[in-house]
Protein backbone atom coordinates (compact mmCIF):
# COMPACT_ATOMS: atom_id res chain seq x y z
CA UNK A 1 0.00 0.00 0.00
CA UNK A 2 1.40 3.43 -0.79
CA UNK A 3 0.88 5.94 1.73
CA UNK A 4 2.52 8.46 0.21
CA UNK A 5 -0.78 8.67 -1.99
CA UNK A 6 -3.74 10.66 -0.29
CA UNK A 7 -5.95 9.44 -1.92
CA UNK A 8 -5.29 5.42 -1.04
CA UNK A 9 -4.76 6.94 2.38
CA UNK A 10 -7.59 8.70 2.69
CA UNK A 11 -9.68 4.62 1.37
CA UNK A 12 -7.53 2.74 3.66
CA UNK A 13 -8.81 5.36 6.82
CA UNK A 14 -12.23 3.62 6.23
CA UNK A 15 -11.05 0.21 7.37
CA UNK A 16 -10.85 1.74 10.83
CA UNK A 17 -12.84 4.73 10.86
CA UNK A 18 -16.84 4.51 10.80
CA UNK A 19 -18.64 6.52 8.42
CA UNK A 20 -19.94 8.91 10.56
CA UNK A 21 -21.14 11.29 7.58
CA UNK A 22 -23.59 9.08 6.51
CA UNK A 23 -25.09 8.24 9.65
CA UNK A 24 -25.07 12.11 10.99
CA UNK A 25 -27.05 12.91 7.72
CA UNK A 26 -29.50 9.58 8.51
CA UNK A 27 -29.64 11.61 12.23
CA UNK A 28 -30.27 14.96 10.17
CA UNK A 29 -33.27 12.99 8.40
CA UNK A 30 -34.95 11.95 11.35
CA UNK A 31 -34.66 14.99 13.23
CA UNK A 32 -36.37 17.49 10.27
CA UNK A 33 -38.81 14.34 10.02
CA UNK A 34 -39.26 15.49 13.93
CA UNK A 35 -39.77 18.85 13.59
CA UNK A 36 -42.26 17.94 10.68
CA UNK A 37 -44.67 15.68 12.52
CA UNK A 38 -44.45 18.01 15.75
CA UNK A 39 -45.82 20.80 13.89
CA UNK A 40 -48.30 18.54 12.20
CA UNK A 41 -49.77 17.31 15.11
CA UNK A 42 -49.97 20.38 17.11
CA UNK A 43 -52.37 21.88 14.62
CA UNK A 44 -55.37 22.43 16.46
CA UNK A 45 -58.12 22.89 13.73
CA UNK A 46 -61.12 21.45 15.71
CA UNK A 47 -63.12 19.58 13.60
CA UNK A 48 -59.95 17.95 12.16
CA UNK A 49 -60.16 17.22 8.18
CA UNK A 50 -57.46 13.97 8.07
CA UNK A 51 -58.08 12.18 11.05
CA UNK A 52 -57.30 8.83 9.73
CA UNK A 53 -54.89 9.75 7.73
CA UNK A 54 -53.07 11.59 10.66
CA UNK A 55 -53.18 8.08 12.61
CA UNK A 56 -51.52 5.96 9.90
CA UNK A 57 -49.34 8.95 9.75
CA UNK A 58 -48.26 8.55 13.42
CA UNK A 59 -48.04 4.63 12.81
CA UNK A 60 -45.65 5.22 9.79
CA UNK A 61 -43.33 7.98 11.75
CA UNK A 62 -42.76 5.36 14.17
CA UNK A 63 -41.51 3.12 11.55
CA UNK A 64 -39.79 5.84 9.79
CA UNK A 65 -37.95 6.55 13.00
CA UNK A 66 -36.97 2.99 13.94
CA UNK A 67 -35.88 2.44 10.14
CA UNK A 68 -33.87 4.95 9.99
CA UNK A 69 -32.79 4.64 13.00
CA UNK A 70 -31.31 0.91 12.06
CA UNK A 71 -29.71 2.16 8.74
CA UNK A 72 -27.20 4.76 10.10
CA UNK A 73 -26.18 2.01 12.10
CA UNK A 74 -25.63 0.23 8.82
CA UNK A 75 -23.93 2.82 6.94
CA UNK A 76 -22.02 3.69 9.71
CA UNK A 77 -20.37 0.63 9.52
CA UNK A 78 -20.19 0.25 5.71
CA UNK A 79 -23.01 -2.19 4.90
CA UNK A 80 -24.16 -1.17 0.92
CA UNK A 81 -28.14 -2.75 1.29
CA UNK A 82 -29.29 0.07 3.71
CA UNK A 83 -28.37 2.70 0.99
CA UNK A 84 -31.13 1.38 -0.70
CA UNK A 85 -33.16 1.13 1.54
CA UNK A 86 -32.07 5.16 2.77
CA UNK A 87 -33.07 6.05 -0.82
CA UNK A 88 -36.39 4.22 -0.57
CA UNK A 89 -37.52 6.22 2.35
CA UNK A 90 -36.13 9.42 1.53
CA UNK A 91 -38.65 9.20 -2.13
CA UNK A 92 -41.41 8.35 0.19
CA UNK A 93 -40.53 11.31 1.84
CA UNK A 94 -41.06 13.62 -1.22
CA UNK A 95 -44.43 11.87 -1.60
CA UNK A 96 -45.22 12.19 2.38
CA UNK A 97 -45.62 15.92 0.91
CA UNK A 98 -48.50 15.29 -1.17
CA UNK A 99 -50.29 13.04 1.13
CA UNK A 100 -50.96 15.42 4.03
CA UNK A 101 -49.50 19.03 3.52
CA UNK A 102 -50.56 19.36 -0.18
CA UNK A 103 -54.34 18.22 0.26
CA UNK A 104 -54.97 19.92 3.82
CA UNK A 105 -53.61 22.98 2.23
CA UNK A 106 -55.69 22.80 -0.21
CA UNK A 107 -59.16 22.09 1.83
CA UNK A 108 -61.05 24.36 4.07
CA UNK A 109 -63.35 22.96 7.73
CA UNK A 110 -65.32 24.65 9.43
CA UNK A 111 -64.25 26.28 12.83
CA UNK A 112 -66.75 27.75 14.84
CA UNK A 113 -69.39 27.78 11.85
CA UNK A 114 -66.54 29.43 9.92
CA UNK A 115 -65.02 28.29 7.21
CA UNK A 116 -61.07 27.83 7.43
CA UNK A 117 -58.21 26.35 5.59
CA UNK A 118 -56.77 23.19 7.36
CA UNK A 119 -53.28 23.92 6.72
CA UNK A 120 -51.93 27.89 6.40
CA UNK A 121 -49.53 29.26 3.90
CA UNK A 122 -46.77 29.60 6.29
CA UNK A 123 -47.72 25.78 8.15
CA UNK A 124 -47.78 24.43 4.70
CA UNK A 125 -44.29 25.46 3.65
CA UNK A 126 -42.56 24.59 6.93
CA UNK A 127 -44.17 21.10 5.87
CA UNK A 128 -42.70 21.03 2.56
CA UNK A 129 -39.24 22.16 4.06
CA UNK A 130 -38.70 19.64 6.44
CA UNK A 131 -39.72 16.97 3.97
CA UNK A 132 -37.84 18.09 1.74
CA UNK A 133 -34.89 18.91 3.77
CA UNK A 134 -34.97 15.15 5.58
CA UNK A 135 -35.09 13.41 1.94
CA UNK A 136 -32.28 15.22 0.87
CA UNK A 137 -30.56 14.18 3.87
CA UNK A 138 -31.39 10.23 3.43
CA UNK A 139 -30.57 10.62 0.26
CA UNK A 140 -27.26 12.02 0.71
CA UNK A 141 -26.48 9.42 3.01
CA UNK A 142 -27.56 6.76 0.40
CA UNK A 143 -25.34 8.01 -2.07
CA UNK A 144 -22.40 8.44 -0.15
CA UNK A 145 -22.72 5.08 1.53
CA UNK A 146 -22.92 3.70 -1.85
CA UNK A 147 -20.00 5.71 -3.05
CA UNK A 148 -17.86 4.55 0.26
CA UNK A 149 -18.52 1.42 0.06
CA UNK A 150 -18.12 0.01 -3.09
CA UNK A 151 -14.86 2.31 -2.82
CA UNK A 152 -13.45 0.51 0.35
CA UNK A 153 -14.71 -3.26 -1.09
CA UNK A 154 -12.11 -1.66 -3.95
CA UNK A 155 -9.45 -1.44 -1.31
CA UNK A 156 -10.17 -4.22 0.43
CA UNK A 157 -9.50 -6.03 -3.00
CA UNK A 158 -6.05 -4.36 -3.49
CA UNK A 159 -4.76 -5.23 -0.32
CA UNK A 160 -6.01 -8.77 -0.34
CA UNK A 161 -4.11 -9.33 -4.02
CA UNK A 162 -1.05 -7.31 -2.22
CA UNK A 163 -1.22 -9.96 0.22
CA UNK A 164 -1.63 -12.76 -1.31
CA UNK B 1 15.39 13.91 20.35
CA UNK B 2 15.59 15.38 23.74
CA UNK B 3 17.78 16.02 26.91
CA UNK B 4 16.06 16.64 30.16
CA UNK B 5 17.78 18.45 33.55
CA UNK B 6 15.81 17.92 36.68
CA UNK B 7 17.67 20.39 39.11
CA UNK B 8 16.98 20.63 42.58
CA UNK B 9 13.50 19.49 42.97
CA UNK B 10 11.57 19.03 46.01
CA UNK B 11 7.65 18.65 45.82
CA UNK B 12 6.08 20.23 49.74
CA UNK B 13 2.72 19.25 49.76
CA UNK B 14 -0.27 21.79 51.17
CA UNK B 15 0.25 20.22 54.35
CA UNK B 16 3.65 20.76 54.29
CA UNK B 17 4.64 16.99 53.54
CA UNK B 18 7.84 17.16 51.41
CA UNK B 19 7.91 14.14 49.33
CA UNK B 20 11.04 14.85 47.39
CA UNK B 21 14.01 16.23 48.68
CA UNK B 22 16.63 17.94 46.56
CA UNK B 23 16.72 15.47 42.86
CA UNK B 24 18.95 16.45 41.46
CA UNK B 25 19.15 14.39 37.29
CA UNK B 26 20.68 14.54 33.96
CA UNK B 27 18.96 12.51 31.71
CA UNK B 28 20.77 12.41 28.46
CA UNK B 29 19.15 12.21 24.79
CA UNK B 30 18.35 8.58 24.02
CA UNK B 31 18.78 7.37 27.31
CA UNK B 32 15.99 5.52 29.63
CA UNK B 33 16.16 5.91 32.87
CA UNK B 34 14.78 4.01 35.57
CA UNK B 35 13.65 5.37 39.01
CA UNK B 36 13.11 2.35 41.44
CA UNK B 37 12.46 2.30 45.16
CA UNK B 38 9.88 1.15 47.70
CA UNK B 39 6.21 2.56 47.97
CA UNK B 40 5.90 6.25 48.99
CA UNK B 41 9.54 7.28 48.08
CA UNK B 42 8.84 9.81 45.69
CA UNK B 43 9.31 7.80 42.25
CA UNK B 44 5.89 8.46 40.87
CA UNK B 45 5.91 12.06 42.38
CA UNK B 46 9.36 13.23 40.56
CA UNK B 47 7.65 11.80 37.20
CA UNK B 48 4.55 13.47 38.06
CA UNK B 49 6.69 16.80 38.22
CA UNK B 50 8.68 16.35 34.98
CA UNK B 51 5.53 15.32 33.65
CA UNK B 52 3.87 18.96 34.99
CA UNK B 53 0.85 16.78 36.57
CA UNK B 54 2.65 17.82 40.13
CA UNK B 55 3.64 21.91 40.32
CA UNK B 56 6.89 21.85 41.22
CA UNK B 57 8.07 23.62 44.66
CA UNK B 58 11.46 24.45 43.63
CA UNK B 59 13.94 23.31 41.61
CA UNK B 60 14.04 23.58 38.01
CA UNK B 61 13.30 21.74 35.00
CA UNK B 62 14.82 21.94 31.91
CA UNK B 63 14.46 20.15 28.29
CA UNK B 64 16.89 20.88 25.87
CA UNK B 65 18.02 23.89 27.86
CA UNK B 66 14.51 25.47 27.86
CA UNK B 67 12.99 26.00 31.01
CA UNK B 68 9.62 24.34 31.53
CA UNK B 69 9.65 24.51 35.51
CA UNK B 70 6.20 26.18 35.36
CA UNK B 71 4.84 25.10 31.99
CA UNK B 72 1.40 23.53 31.76
CA UNK B 73 1.36 19.55 30.88
CA UNK B 74 -0.33 20.08 27.55
CA UNK B 75 3.04 22.13 26.63
CA UNK B 76 5.40 20.22 27.69
CA UNK B 77 5.83 17.68 24.49
CA UNK B 78 5.83 14.34 26.91
CA UNK B 79 3.74 11.32 27.24
CA UNK B 80 3.18 9.58 29.23
CA UNK B 81 1.64 6.00 30.01
CA UNK B 82 -0.16 4.90 33.05
CA UNK B 83 -0.54 1.92 34.99
CA UNK B 84 -4.08 1.33 34.56
CA UNK B 85 -3.60 2.28 30.51
CA UNK B 86 -6.42 5.03 30.79
CA UNK B 87 -7.88 3.66 27.36
CA UNK B 88 -11.51 5.13 26.26
CA UNK B 89 -13.51 1.87 26.45
CA UNK B 90 -15.91 2.77 23.71
CA UNK B 91 -13.36 3.92 21.37
CA UNK B 92 -12.16 1.35 19.27
CA UNK B 93 -7.96 0.92 19.50
CA UNK B 94 -7.37 2.95 16.44
CA UNK B 95 -9.50 5.86 17.76
CA UNK B 96 -7.71 5.49 20.99
CA UNK B 97 -4.54 5.71 19.54
CA UNK B 98 -5.63 8.46 17.15
CA UNK B 99 -7.58 10.59 19.84
CA UNK B 100 -4.75 13.10 20.68
CA UNK B 101 -3.98 13.64 17.28
CA UNK B 102 -7.36 14.26 16.48
CA UNK B 103 -7.79 16.85 19.42
CA UNK B 104 -4.56 18.91 18.23
CA UNK B 105 -6.90 19.39 14.54
CA UNK B 106 -4.22 17.22 12.48
CA UNK B 107 -4.90 15.94 9.15
CA UNK B 108 -6.68 12.90 9.38
CA UNK B 109 -4.30 11.31 6.52
CA UNK B 110 -1.68 12.22 8.52
CA UNK B 111 -2.81 10.50 11.88
CA UNK B 112 -3.35 7.19 9.79
CA UNK B 113 -0.08 7.00 8.62
CA UNK B 114 0.89 7.52 12.40
CA UNK B 115 -1.34 5.40 13.94
CA UNK B 116 -0.01 2.20 11.36
CA UNK B 117 3.36 3.27 12.03
CA UNK B 118 2.82 2.94 15.54
CA UNK B 119 0.61 -0.35 15.60
CA UNK B 120 2.97 -1.94 13.21
CA UNK B 121 5.99 -1.64 15.52
CA UNK B 122 3.65 -2.62 18.63
CA UNK B 123 2.31 -5.42 16.47
CA UNK B 124 -1.39 -4.18 17.01
CA UNK B 125 -2.37 -3.76 13.57
CA UNK B 126 -4.45 -6.84 13.19
CA UNK B 127 -6.18 -5.02 16.82
CA UNK B 128 -7.37 -1.80 15.58
CA UNK B 129 -10.61 -2.21 15.27
CA UNK B 130 -11.17 -3.97 18.15
CA UNK B 131 -12.33 -2.06 21.26
CA UNK B 132 -10.23 -2.17 24.68
CA UNK B 133 -12.25 -4.87 26.34
CA UNK B 134 -11.61 -7.25 23.61
CA UNK B 135 -7.67 -6.83 24.11
CA UNK B 136 -5.45 -8.08 26.67
CA UNK B 137 -3.60 -6.54 29.87
CA UNK B 138 -0.48 -6.80 27.50
CA UNK B 139 -2.24 -5.09 24.45
CA UNK B 140 -4.40 -3.04 26.15
CA UNK B 141 -0.86 -1.81 27.50
CA UNK B 142 1.41 -1.57 24.21
CA UNK B 143 -1.96 0.47 23.02
CA UNK B 144 -1.56 2.88 25.20
CA UNK B 145 2.05 2.89 24.66
CA UNK B 146 1.07 3.26 21.12
CA UNK B 147 -1.17 6.58 21.86
CA UNK B 148 2.32 8.07 23.59
CA UNK B 149 4.43 7.06 20.06
CA UNK B 150 1.78 8.47 18.12
CA UNK B 151 2.59 11.97 19.27
CA UNK B 152 6.25 12.03 18.73
CA UNK B 153 7.07 13.46 22.00
CA UNK B 154 10.71 14.70 23.09
CA UNK B 155 10.14 12.17 26.51
CA UNK B 156 8.33 9.09 27.34
CA UNK B 157 7.35 8.61 30.51
CA UNK B 158 6.29 5.28 32.69
CA UNK B 159 4.87 5.09 35.56
CA UNK B 160 4.82 1.39 36.56
CA UNK B 161 3.41 0.66 33.22
CA UNK B 162 3.42 -2.90 33.93
CA UNK B 163 2.17 -3.51 37.18
CA UNK B 164 -1.42 -4.71 36.70
CA UNK B 165 0.28 -7.46 34.66
CA UNK B 166 0.46 -11.23 35.34
CA UNK B 167 4.29 -12.24 35.74
CA UNK B 168 4.31 -14.03 32.29
CA UNK B 169 2.79 -10.55 30.54
CA UNK B 170 4.83 -8.71 32.68
CA UNK B 171 8.22 -10.22 31.54
CA UNK B 172 7.04 -10.74 27.75
CA UNK B 173 6.04 -6.66 27.72
CA UNK B 174 9.57 -5.36 29.65
CA UNK B 175 10.79 -6.86 26.46
CA UNK B 176 8.82 -5.46 24.17
CA UNK B 177 9.58 -1.75 25.76
CA UNK B 178 13.25 -2.78 25.76
CA UNK B 179 12.82 -3.27 21.66
CA UNK B 180 10.51 -0.36 21.48
CA UNK B 181 13.51 1.98 23.41
CA UNK B 182 16.05 0.60 21.00
CA UNK B 183 13.82 1.13 18.21
CA UNK B 184 12.75 4.84 18.60
CA UNK B 185 15.71 6.01 20.19
CA UNK B 186 14.11 8.02 22.63
CA UNK B 187 14.57 10.26 25.93
CA UNK B 188 12.41 7.52 28.28
CA UNK B 189 11.75 7.86 32.25
CA UNK B 190 10.53 4.76 33.55
CA UNK B 191 8.95 4.15 37.49
CA UNK B 192 8.78 1.16 39.10
CA UNK B 193 9.02 -0.74 42.28
CA UNK B 194 10.12 -3.85 40.80
CA UNK B 195 14.08 -4.01 40.57
CA UNK B 196 14.25 -6.69 38.29
CA UNK B 197 12.50 -4.50 35.85
CA UNK B 198 14.91 -1.60 36.98
CA UNK B 199 17.74 -3.82 35.86
CA UNK B 200 17.19 -5.33 32.69
CA UNK B 201 15.33 -2.16 31.67
CA UNK B 202 18.13 0.99 33.07
CA UNK B 203 20.98 2.62 30.85
CA UNK B 204 20.85 4.07 34.26
CA UNK B 205 19.12 3.66 37.85
CA UNK B 206 17.83 6.18 39.91
CA UNK B 207 17.36 4.36 43.56
CA UNK B 208 15.12 6.64 46.18
CA UNK B 209 13.78 6.39 49.39
CA UNK B 210 11.86 8.67 51.36
CA UNK B 211 12.16 11.05 48.73
CA UNK B 212 16.14 11.23 48.47
CA UNK B 213 18.03 10.00 45.99
CA UNK B 214 20.01 7.32 47.71
CA UNK B 215 22.01 6.35 44.31
CA UNK B 216 22.51 6.92 40.78
CA UNK B 217 24.18 4.71 38.41
CA UNK B 218 24.35 1.73 35.59
CA UNK B 219 22.57 -1.30 36.94
CA UNK B 220 25.84 -2.69 37.20
CA UNK B 221 27.23 -0.34 40.18
CA UNK B 222 24.09 -0.45 41.71
CA UNK B 223 24.21 -4.12 42.05
CA UNK B 224 27.73 -4.12 42.37
CA UNK B 225 28.90 -1.15 44.14
CA UNK B 226 25.72 -0.06 46.14
CA UNK B 227 26.73 3.49 47.60
CA UNK B 228 24.88 2.38 50.80
CA UNK B 229 22.79 0.05 52.87
CA UNK B 230 19.65 0.65 51.46
CA UNK B 231 20.46 0.08 48.24
CA UNK B 232 22.68 -2.55 48.62
CA UNK B 233 19.36 -4.09 50.43
CA UNK B 234 17.20 -3.38 47.54
CA UNK B 235 18.79 -3.90 44.65
CA UNK B 236 19.03 -7.69 44.59
CA UNK B 237 16.65 -10.63 45.18
CA UNK B 238 17.15 -12.08 47.53
CA UNK B 239 18.45 -9.23 49.61
CA UNK B 240 21.88 -9.24 51.08
CA UNK B 241 22.60 -10.54 54.06
CA UNK B 242 23.84 -8.21 56.59
CA UNK B 243 25.89 -8.69 59.67
CA UNK B 244 28.13 -6.86 62.30
CA UNK B 245 31.22 -7.53 62.60
CA UNK B 246 34.13 -5.89 64.22
CA UNK B 247 37.27 -6.23 62.35
CA UNK B 248 39.98 -7.35 63.57
CA UNK B 249 43.58 -7.02 61.68
CA UNK B 250 43.41 -9.64 58.54
CA UNK B 251 40.23 -10.78 59.70
CA UNK B 252 36.39 -10.12 60.41
CA UNK B 253 34.74 -11.25 64.12
CA UNK B 254 31.11 -11.60 63.68
CA UNK B 255 28.92 -13.00 66.13
CA UNK B 256 29.13 -16.93 65.39
CA UNK B 257 31.49 -16.84 63.11
CA UNK B 258 34.96 -15.59 62.07
CA UNK B 259 36.18 -14.68 58.45
CA UNK B 260 39.24 -13.89 56.66
CA UNK B 261 40.29 -10.63 54.99
CA UNK B 262 41.97 -10.72 51.60
CA UNK B 263 45.08 -7.85 51.62
CA UNK B 264 42.66 -5.86 49.42
CA UNK B 265 39.97 -5.68 51.99
CA UNK B 266 42.68 -5.54 54.74
CA UNK B 267 43.08 -2.45 52.81
CA UNK B 268 40.19 -0.90 52.73
CA UNK B 269 38.97 -1.46 55.97
CA UNK B 270 42.75 -0.11 57.28
CA UNK B 271 40.42 2.61 58.86
CA UNK B 272 38.09 0.84 60.27
CA UNK B 273 40.35 -2.08 62.09
CA UNK B 274 39.04 -2.66 66.05
CA UNK B 275 35.48 -1.21 65.09
CA UNK B 276 32.29 -2.26 64.13
CA UNK B 277 31.56 -2.05 60.57
CA UNK B 278 28.53 -3.68 58.56
CA UNK B 279 29.60 -6.66 56.34
CA UNK B 280 26.89 -7.23 53.31
CA UNK B 281 27.32 -10.51 51.47
CA UNK B 282 24.79 -11.45 48.61
CA UNK B 283 23.48 -15.19 48.62
CA UNK B 284 24.90 -15.90 45.15
CA UNK B 285 28.29 -14.63 46.54
CA UNK B 286 28.34 -17.70 49.27
CA UNK B 287 29.18 -20.72 48.77
CA UNK B 288 29.79 -24.28 50.55
CA UNK B 289 33.05 -24.02 52.29
CA UNK B 290 34.40 -23.80 55.93
CA UNK B 291 33.94 -19.91 57.35
CA UNK B 292 30.40 -19.75 58.41
CA UNK B 293 28.10 -22.43 60.56
CA UNK B 294 24.85 -22.32 59.56
CA UNK B 295 21.60 -24.26 61.38
CA UNK B 296 19.46 -24.80 58.12
CA UNK B 297 15.88 -23.80 58.43
CA UNK B 298 14.53 -23.65 55.24
CA UNK B 299 15.78 -25.07 51.40
CA UNK B 300 14.04 -23.90 48.20
CA UNK B 301 15.01 -25.90 45.11
CA UNK B 302 14.71 -23.35 42.02
CA UNK B 303 15.92 -25.78 39.55
CA UNK B 304 18.73 -24.00 38.38
CA UNK B 305 19.74 -22.72 42.42
CA UNK B 306 18.57 -23.50 45.41
CA UNK B 307 17.54 -21.23 48.42
CA UNK B 308 19.14 -21.98 51.91
CA UNK B 309 17.33 -19.97 54.44
CA UNK B 310 19.43 -20.15 58.31
CA UNK B 311 20.94 -18.64 61.08
CA UNK B 312 24.56 -18.42 61.63
CA UNK B 313 25.10 -20.94 64.45
CA UNK B 314 24.17 -20.76 67.89
CA UNK B 315 22.46 -17.20 67.03
CA UNK B 316 19.56 -15.58 65.54
CA UNK B 317 21.04 -13.78 62.65
CA UNK B 318 19.61 -14.93 59.86
CA UNK B 319 21.39 -15.72 56.37
CA UNK B 320 19.77 -16.53 52.87
CA UNK B 321 22.66 -18.16 51.22
CA UNK B 322 21.90 -18.86 46.73
CA UNK B 323 23.81 -21.91 46.01
CA UNK B 324 24.21 -23.34 42.33
CA UNK B 325 22.58 -26.60 41.46
CA UNK B 326 20.18 -28.53 43.24
CA UNK B 327 20.94 -28.78 47.09
CA UNK B 328 19.18 -31.25 49.75
CA UNK B 329 19.35 -29.39 53.10
CA UNK B 330 16.34 -30.50 56.09
CA UNK B 331 14.92 -27.94 58.47
CA UNK B 332 17.84 -28.55 61.70
CA UNK B 333 20.82 -29.64 59.22
CA UNK B 334 23.80 -28.05 59.99
CA UNK B 335 25.74 -26.30 56.88
CA UNK B 336 28.96 -24.49 55.97
CA UNK B 337 29.13 -21.53 53.90
CA UNK B 338 31.73 -19.47 52.49
CA UNK B 339 31.62 -15.82 51.78
CA UNK B 340 32.81 -15.03 48.14
CA UNK B 341 32.22 -11.53 47.83
CA UNK B 342 32.11 -8.74 50.81
CA UNK B 343 30.45 -5.51 50.87
CA UNK B 344 31.18 -3.29 53.93
CA UNK B 345 29.23 -0.11 55.53
CA UNK B 346 29.94 2.14 58.30
CA UNK B 347 27.46 1.07 60.92
CA UNK B 348 26.88 4.63 61.68
CA UNK B 349 26.51 6.72 58.70
CA UNK B 350 25.37 2.98 56.85
CA UNK B 351 27.70 4.41 53.60
CA UNK B 352 29.67 1.65 51.50
CA UNK B 353 33.32 2.29 52.34
CA UNK B 354 35.22 2.19 49.63
CA UNK B 355 38.93 2.28 50.96
CA UNK B 356 41.11 5.40 48.52
CA UNK B 357 40.16 3.43 45.98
Amino acid sequence: MNLNDERTVRRDRMRFIKNTQSSSLCYLGILFNVFNFVRLYMSDVGNYYYTIVIGVSIVYNLIFMLAVFLASEGVKNYKPGYSYLLAVIGVIQIVRIFIIPVPAHAAETLVNGVETTVMGNGQFMFHVVCLVASAVCLILSAVINFTKCRELAAHMKTLDAQNA
Amino acid sequence: MAELSIQHIDKIYDNNVQAVFDFNLDVKDGELIVLVGPSGCGKSTTLRMVAGLEDISAGKLLLDGKDITAAPAKDRDMAMVFQSYALYGHMTIYENMAFSLTLRKENPNVIHKKVLAAAEILGLTSQLNKKPAQLSGGQRQRVAMGRSIVRNPKVFLFDEPLSNLDAKLRGATRREILLLHKRLQATMMYVTHDQTEALTLADRIVCMSMGHVQQVGTPLELYDSPDNIFVASFIGLPPMNFFDVRVDGDKLVGEGFTVGLTPEEQHILQAYNGKVVVLGVRPENIAEGTDVKVDVTNNENLGMNTLVHGHIAGTGNRIVAKLKGWADYKNGDGASFSFKRKHFFDKETTKAIRGDK
